[in-house]
Protein backbone atom coordinates (compact mmCIF):
# COMPACT_ATOMS: atom_id res chain seq x y z
CA UNK A 1 0.00 0.00 0.00
CA UNK A 2 2.95 2.30 0.93
CA UNK A 3 4.49 1.75 -2.19
CA UNK A 4 1.43 2.21 -4.39
CA UNK A 5 0.85 5.60 -2.64
CA UNK A 6 4.89 6.12 -2.72
CA UNK A 7 4.77 5.66 -6.68
CA UNK A 8 2.15 7.97 -7.18
CA UNK A 9 3.56 10.96 -5.53
CA UNK A 10 7.03 9.95 -7.04
CA UNK A 11 5.20 9.66 -10.92
CA UNK A 12 3.47 13.41 -10.06
CA UNK A 13 6.26 15.21 -8.94
CA UNK A 14 8.24 13.90 -12.41
CA UNK A 15 5.45 14.26 -14.47
CA UNK A 16 5.39 18.17 -13.30
CA UNK A 17 8.89 18.40 -13.65
CA UNK A 18 8.38 16.97 -17.01
CA UNK A 19 6.12 19.87 -17.85
CA UNK A 20 8.16 22.81 -17.11
CA UNK A 21 10.92 21.78 -18.66
CA UNK A 22 8.98 22.06 -22.07
CA UNK A 23 7.66 25.15 -21.41
CA UNK A 24 10.84 26.53 -20.78
CA UNK A 25 12.16 25.25 -23.81
CA UNK A 26 9.45 26.93 -25.97
CA UNK A 27 9.73 30.22 -23.97
CA UNK A 28 13.69 30.15 -25.06
CA UNK A 29 12.76 29.57 -28.25
CA UNK A 30 10.29 32.23 -28.96
CA UNK A 31 12.81 35.02 -27.50
CA UNK A 32 15.24 33.58 -30.00
CA UNK A 33 13.22 33.73 -32.84
CA UNK A 34 12.56 37.62 -32.38
CA UNK A 35 16.06 38.59 -32.73
CA UNK A 36 16.47 36.36 -35.53
CA UNK A 37 13.93 38.25 -37.44
CA UNK A 38 15.78 41.58 -37.12
CA UNK A 39 18.82 39.86 -38.50
CA UNK A 40 17.22 37.85 -41.29
CA UNK A 41 15.75 41.16 -42.36
CA UNK A 42 18.99 42.92 -42.86
CA UNK A 43 20.07 40.08 -44.95
CA UNK A 44 17.08 39.72 -47.42
CA UNK A 45 17.55 43.88 -47.85
CA UNK A 46 21.18 43.25 -49.20
CA UNK A 47 19.52 39.92 -51.25
CA UNK A 48 17.21 42.04 -53.20
CA UNK A 49 19.29 43.95 -54.88
CA UNK A 50 20.74 40.71 -57.21
CA UNK A 51 18.46 38.98 -59.32
CA UNK A 52 15.64 36.38 -57.38
CA UNK A 53 16.03 32.74 -56.93
CA UNK A 54 12.96 30.81 -55.39
CA UNK A 55 15.41 29.08 -52.74
CA UNK A 56 16.65 32.56 -51.81
CA UNK A 57 15.00 32.99 -48.26
CA UNK A 58 16.12 29.31 -47.39
CA UNK A 59 19.24 29.98 -48.78
CA UNK A 60 19.86 33.04 -46.81
CA UNK A 61 19.27 31.45 -43.83
CA UNK A 62 21.31 28.23 -43.68
CA UNK A 63 24.32 31.37 -44.92
CA UNK A 64 23.10 32.82 -41.43
CA UNK A 65 23.41 29.47 -39.87
CA UNK A 66 26.75 29.27 -41.35
CA UNK A 67 28.31 32.05 -39.77
CA UNK A 68 26.63 31.95 -36.35
CA UNK A 69 28.24 28.47 -36.37
CA UNK A 70 31.70 29.72 -37.74
CA UNK A 71 31.24 32.51 -34.03
CA UNK A 72 30.06 29.24 -31.83
CA UNK A 73 26.82 30.96 -31.34
CA UNK A 74 24.51 28.33 -30.88
CA UNK A 75 21.47 30.48 -30.00
CA UNK A 76 21.47 32.28 -33.30
CA UNK A 77 21.98 29.19 -35.28
CA UNK A 78 19.05 28.50 -33.52
CA UNK A 79 17.15 30.96 -34.46
CA UNK A 80 18.35 30.58 -38.03
CA UNK A 81 17.04 27.19 -38.04
CA UNK A 82 13.50 28.00 -36.94
CA UNK A 83 14.20 30.56 -39.61
CA UNK A 84 14.78 28.30 -42.30
CA UNK A 85 11.99 26.22 -40.90
CA UNK A 86 9.80 29.19 -41.50
CA UNK A 87 11.40 29.96 -45.28
CA UNK A 88 10.60 25.97 -45.97
CA UNK A 89 6.77 26.82 -45.18
CA UNK A 90 6.04 29.87 -47.19
CA UNK A 91 7.72 28.33 -49.96
CA UNK A 92 5.79 28.32 -53.23
CA UNK A 93 6.05 25.33 -55.52
CA UNK A 94 3.30 26.32 -57.81
CA UNK A 95 5.93 27.42 -60.08
CA UNK A 96 8.02 24.80 -60.53
CA UNK A 97 8.10 22.15 -63.54
CA UNK A 98 7.80 18.66 -62.57
CA UNK A 99 11.27 17.78 -62.52
CA UNK A 100 11.78 20.63 -60.20
CA UNK A 101 9.16 19.87 -58.17
CA UNK A 102 10.47 16.56 -57.66
CA UNK A 103 14.11 17.94 -56.30
CA UNK A 104 12.51 20.59 -54.03
CA UNK A 105 10.56 17.72 -52.34
CA UNK A 106 13.50 14.95 -52.16
CA UNK A 107 15.48 17.72 -50.35
CA UNK A 108 12.95 19.42 -48.52
CA UNK A 109 11.62 16.61 -46.73
CA UNK A 110 15.28 15.91 -45.66
CA UNK A 111 16.56 19.45 -45.28
CA UNK A 112 13.47 20.55 -43.04
CA UNK A 113 13.77 17.98 -40.49
CA UNK A 114 17.60 19.14 -40.25
CA UNK A 115 16.56 22.83 -39.79
CA UNK A 116 14.24 21.69 -36.97
CA UNK A 117 16.74 19.55 -35.13
CA UNK A 118 19.04 22.76 -35.72
CA UNK A 119 16.46 24.83 -34.26
CA UNK A 120 15.81 22.72 -31.01
CA UNK A 121 19.04 22.45 -30.12
CA UNK A 122 20.05 25.54 -28.51
CA UNK A 123 22.80 25.22 -26.05
CA UNK A 124 24.28 21.81 -28.36
CA UNK A 125 26.27 23.00 -30.75
CA UNK A 126 28.36 19.81 -31.38
CA UNK A 127 24.32 18.26 -32.14
CA UNK A 128 23.57 21.24 -34.36
CA UNK A 129 26.61 20.71 -36.40
CA UNK A 130 26.16 17.14 -37.25
CA UNK A 131 22.72 18.41 -38.80
CA UNK A 132 24.18 20.89 -40.43
CA UNK A 133 26.52 18.64 -42.47
CA UNK A 134 23.79 16.59 -43.49
CA UNK A 135 21.90 20.13 -44.11
CA UNK A 136 24.76 21.11 -46.26
CA UNK A 137 24.36 19.03 -48.81
CA UNK A 138 20.86 19.38 -49.34
CA UNK A 139 21.21 23.05 -49.95
CA UNK A 140 23.99 22.33 -52.38
CA UNK A 141 21.37 20.14 -54.46
CA UNK A 142 18.81 23.10 -54.26
CA UNK A 143 21.32 25.78 -55.02
CA UNK A 144 22.68 23.57 -58.40
CA UNK A 145 18.44 23.02 -59.50
CA UNK A 146 17.42 26.08 -58.51
CA UNK A 147 20.43 28.51 -58.48
CA UNK A 148 20.99 31.12 -55.83
CA UNK A 149 20.91 34.50 -57.58
CA UNK A 150 24.08 35.08 -56.09
CA UNK A 151 27.83 34.52 -56.21
CA UNK A 152 28.82 31.31 -53.85
CA UNK A 153 31.25 29.31 -52.67
CA UNK A 154 31.05 25.46 -52.28
CA UNK A 155 33.65 24.47 -49.16
CA UNK A 156 35.35 21.48 -48.03
CA UNK A 157 37.02 21.20 -44.46
CA UNK A 158 39.07 17.92 -44.15
CA UNK A 159 39.28 17.70 -40.60
CA UNK A 160 35.46 17.67 -38.90
CA UNK A 161 34.40 14.21 -38.02
CA UNK A 162 37.19 12.91 -36.92
CA UNK A 163 38.97 13.47 -40.71
CA UNK A 164 35.96 12.46 -42.48
CA UNK A 165 35.75 16.31 -43.49
CA UNK A 166 32.67 17.76 -44.42
CA UNK A 167 31.56 20.81 -47.20
CA UNK A 168 29.70 24.07 -47.00
CA UNK A 169 28.16 26.93 -48.54
CA UNK A 170 29.81 30.13 -47.97
CA UNK A 171 28.81 33.46 -49.65
CA UNK A 172 32.77 34.57 -49.04
CA UNK A 173 35.88 33.31 -50.85
CA UNK A 174 37.54 34.05 -47.16
CA UNK A 175 37.12 30.25 -45.53
CA UNK A 176 35.26 30.87 -42.22
CA UNK A 177 34.74 27.70 -40.86
CA UNK A 178 31.28 26.43 -39.31
CA UNK A 179 32.27 22.89 -38.08
CA UNK A 180 35.16 23.85 -35.93
CA UNK A 181 34.58 27.44 -35.43
CA UNK A 182 36.80 29.64 -33.45
CA UNK A 183 38.77 26.94 -32.93
CA UNK A 184 40.02 26.88 -36.29
CA UNK A 185 38.49 29.47 -38.03
CA UNK A 186 40.02 29.49 -41.35
CA UNK A 187 40.49 25.70 -41.83
CA UNK A 188 39.32 24.28 -45.33
CA UNK A 189 39.38 25.27 -48.91
CA UNK A 190 37.29 26.46 -51.92
CA UNK A 191 36.36 23.19 -54.07
CA UNK A 192 33.78 24.76 -56.34
CA UNK A 193 32.46 27.77 -57.37
CA UNK A 194 28.74 28.64 -57.60
CA UNK A 195 26.76 31.28 -59.66
CA UNK B 1 -1.93 12.55 11.67
CA UNK B 2 -5.08 13.16 10.88
CA UNK B 3 -4.38 15.66 8.10
CA UNK B 4 -1.93 13.31 6.91
CA UNK B 5 -4.20 10.50 5.92
CA UNK B 6 -6.70 12.68 4.58
CA UNK B 7 -4.42 13.75 2.06
CA UNK B 8 -2.85 10.14 1.27
CA UNK B 9 -6.37 9.27 0.62
CA UNK B 10 -6.63 12.17 -1.50
CA UNK B 11 -3.39 10.94 -3.66
CA UNK B 12 -5.11 7.07 -3.47
CA UNK B 13 -7.66 8.52 -5.39
CA UNK B 14 -5.98 10.56 -7.58
CA UNK B 15 -4.43 7.09 -8.41
CA UNK B 16 -7.09 5.22 -8.72
CA UNK B 17 -8.83 7.49 -11.00
CA UNK B 18 -6.14 8.08 -13.03
CA UNK B 19 -5.74 4.14 -14.02
CA UNK B 20 -8.37 4.79 -16.30
CA UNK B 21 -7.16 7.04 -18.81
CA UNK B 22 -5.32 4.54 -20.65
CA UNK B 23 -3.07 5.58 -23.63
CA UNK B 24 -3.79 3.73 -27.32
CA UNK B 25 -1.45 1.37 -27.72
CA UNK B 26 0.99 1.04 -30.20
CA UNK B 27 0.79 -2.91 -31.79
CA UNK B 28 -0.05 -2.81 -35.29
CA UNK B 29 0.68 -6.82 -35.19
CA UNK B 30 1.95 -6.73 -38.97
CA UNK B 31 5.11 -5.97 -40.72
CA UNK B 32 4.48 -3.44 -43.22
CA UNK B 33 5.01 -3.16 -47.53
CA UNK B 34 7.40 0.12 -45.84
CA UNK B 35 9.35 -2.01 -43.02
CA UNK B 36 12.78 -2.03 -43.77
CA UNK B 37 13.44 -5.57 -43.29
CA UNK B 38 11.53 -5.30 -46.82
CA UNK B 39 13.21 -2.71 -48.36
CA UNK B 40 16.99 -3.61 -47.60
CA UNK B 41 18.40 -6.88 -46.15
CA UNK B 42 18.92 -6.46 -42.78
CA UNK B 43 21.49 -9.11 -41.11
CA UNK B 44 20.35 -11.47 -38.30
CA UNK B 45 22.63 -10.28 -35.80
CA UNK B 46 21.83 -6.05 -36.29
CA UNK B 47 18.13 -7.36 -36.76
CA UNK B 48 18.01 -9.14 -32.72
CA UNK B 49 19.29 -5.75 -31.58
CA UNK B 50 17.09 -3.69 -33.38
CA UNK B 51 14.12 -5.46 -32.19
CA UNK B 52 15.33 -5.60 -28.28
CA UNK B 53 16.78 -2.43 -28.20
CA UNK B 54 15.05 -0.29 -30.75
CA UNK B 55 11.70 -1.72 -32.09
CA UNK B 56 9.54 -0.18 -28.47
CA UNK B 57 10.15 3.29 -29.50
CA UNK B 58 10.69 3.50 -33.00
CA UNK B 59 8.48 0.85 -34.85
CA UNK B 60 4.77 0.16 -35.24
CA UNK B 61 5.39 -2.79 -32.24
CA UNK B 62 5.75 -1.90 -28.70
CA UNK B 63 6.36 -4.91 -26.28
CA UNK B 64 4.93 -2.86 -23.47
CA UNK B 65 6.37 -3.29 -19.72
CA UNK B 66 4.52 -4.29 -16.39
CA UNK B 67 4.69 -0.67 -15.72
CA UNK B 68 2.70 0.42 -19.34
CA UNK B 69 -0.24 -0.96 -16.80
CA UNK B 70 0.18 1.53 -14.16
CA UNK B 71 -0.31 5.09 -14.98
CA UNK B 72 1.49 7.64 -15.26
CA UNK B 73 3.60 5.22 -16.27
CA UNK B 74 1.64 4.51 -19.44
CA UNK B 75 1.58 7.89 -20.26
CA UNK B 76 5.12 8.20 -19.80
CA UNK B 77 6.05 5.66 -22.56
CA UNK B 78 3.25 6.47 -24.83
CA UNK B 79 4.89 9.80 -25.19
CA UNK B 80 8.07 8.43 -25.75
CA UNK B 81 7.09 6.13 -28.38
CA UNK B 82 5.06 8.92 -30.11
CA UNK B 83 8.38 11.41 -30.12
CA UNK B 84 10.48 7.87 -30.89
CA UNK B 85 8.32 7.36 -33.89
CA UNK B 86 8.53 10.44 -35.20
CA UNK B 87 12.20 10.61 -34.91
CA UNK B 88 12.77 7.36 -36.93
CA UNK B 89 9.75 4.63 -37.90
CA UNK B 90 11.70 1.33 -38.75
CA UNK B 91 8.38 0.00 -40.22
CA UNK B 92 8.02 3.24 -42.14
CA UNK B 93 11.33 3.50 -43.38
CA UNK B 94 10.89 2.65 -46.91
CA UNK B 95 8.61 5.51 -47.18
CA UNK B 96 11.02 8.31 -46.65
CA UNK B 97 12.82 9.59 -49.73
CA UNK B 98 16.13 8.59 -50.27
CA UNK B 99 17.79 11.54 -49.11
CA UNK B 100 16.32 10.95 -45.57
CA UNK B 101 17.03 7.55 -45.54
CA UNK B 102 20.56 8.66 -45.52
CA UNK B 103 20.04 10.99 -42.97
CA UNK B 104 18.42 8.65 -40.91
CA UNK B 105 21.31 6.11 -41.00
CA UNK B 106 23.14 8.70 -40.12
CA UNK B 107 22.02 9.76 -37.35
CA UNK B 108 21.99 5.98 -36.19
CA UNK B 109 25.42 6.27 -36.07
CA UNK B 110 25.99 8.93 -34.33
CA UNK B 111 23.42 8.76 -31.86
CA UNK B 112 24.56 4.92 -31.11
CA UNK B 113 28.36 6.39 -30.88
CA UNK B 114 27.41 9.66 -28.75
CA UNK B 115 25.33 7.06 -26.48
CA UNK B 116 22.55 9.25 -26.59
CA UNK B 117 20.50 6.46 -28.36
CA UNK B 118 19.35 3.64 -26.51
CA UNK B 119 17.90 6.43 -23.92
CA UNK B 120 19.07 6.42 -20.38
CA UNK B 121 16.03 6.19 -19.16
CA UNK B 122 15.03 3.31 -21.17
CA UNK B 123 17.93 1.40 -20.77
CA UNK B 124 16.96 1.75 -16.84
CA UNK B 125 14.61 -0.87 -17.00
CA UNK B 126 15.08 -2.60 -19.89
CA UNK B 127 18.60 -4.39 -19.75
CA UNK B 128 18.57 -6.40 -22.93
CA UNK B 129 18.55 -2.97 -24.30
CA UNK B 130 21.77 -2.13 -23.17
CA UNK B 131 24.55 -2.05 -25.90
CA UNK B 132 28.06 -3.55 -25.83
CA UNK B 133 30.79 -2.30 -27.66
CA UNK B 134 30.77 -5.14 -29.91
CA UNK B 135 27.06 -4.58 -30.53
CA UNK B 136 27.13 -1.10 -31.17
CA UNK B 137 29.81 -2.08 -34.05
CA UNK B 138 27.85 -4.71 -35.42
CA UNK B 139 25.31 -1.96 -36.06
CA UNK B 140 27.31 1.04 -36.89
CA UNK B 141 29.05 -0.97 -39.77
CA UNK B 142 25.95 -2.51 -41.38
CA UNK B 143 24.42 1.61 -41.26
CA UNK B 144 27.82 3.16 -42.93
CA UNK B 145 28.07 0.36 -45.40
CA UNK B 146 24.44 0.92 -45.97
CA UNK B 147 24.29 4.57 -46.28
CA UNK B 148 27.65 4.35 -48.88
CA UNK B 149 25.28 2.14 -51.19
CA UNK B 150 22.52 4.66 -50.93
CA UNK B 151 24.89 7.61 -52.03
CA UNK B 152 26.34 5.71 -55.00
CA UNK B 153 23.18 5.49 -56.66
CA UNK B 154 22.28 9.22 -55.71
Amino acid sequence: MKHIIFMAAASIVFFAACDSNNNQSKTGGDTVQSTEVTTSNAAAATDNQQSASPVKEIVSSYLEMKNTLASDNDKGTAAAGDAMVTAFQKFDKSSLTAEQKKTYEDVESDAREHAEHIGKNAGNIKHQREHFDMLSKDIYELVKTFGAGRQLYYDHCPMYNNGKGADWISETKEISNPYLGKEMPTCGTVKEELK
Amino acid sequence: MQRTKKWLLVLLIAFVAIQFIQPARNESGQVLQTDITKVYLVPANVQTIFESACYDCHSNNTRYPWYSHIQPGGWWLAHHISEGREELNFSDFGSYSSKRRISKLRAIENSINEGTMPLSSYTLLHKDARLTDGEKQQIIAWTSKLRDSLATIN
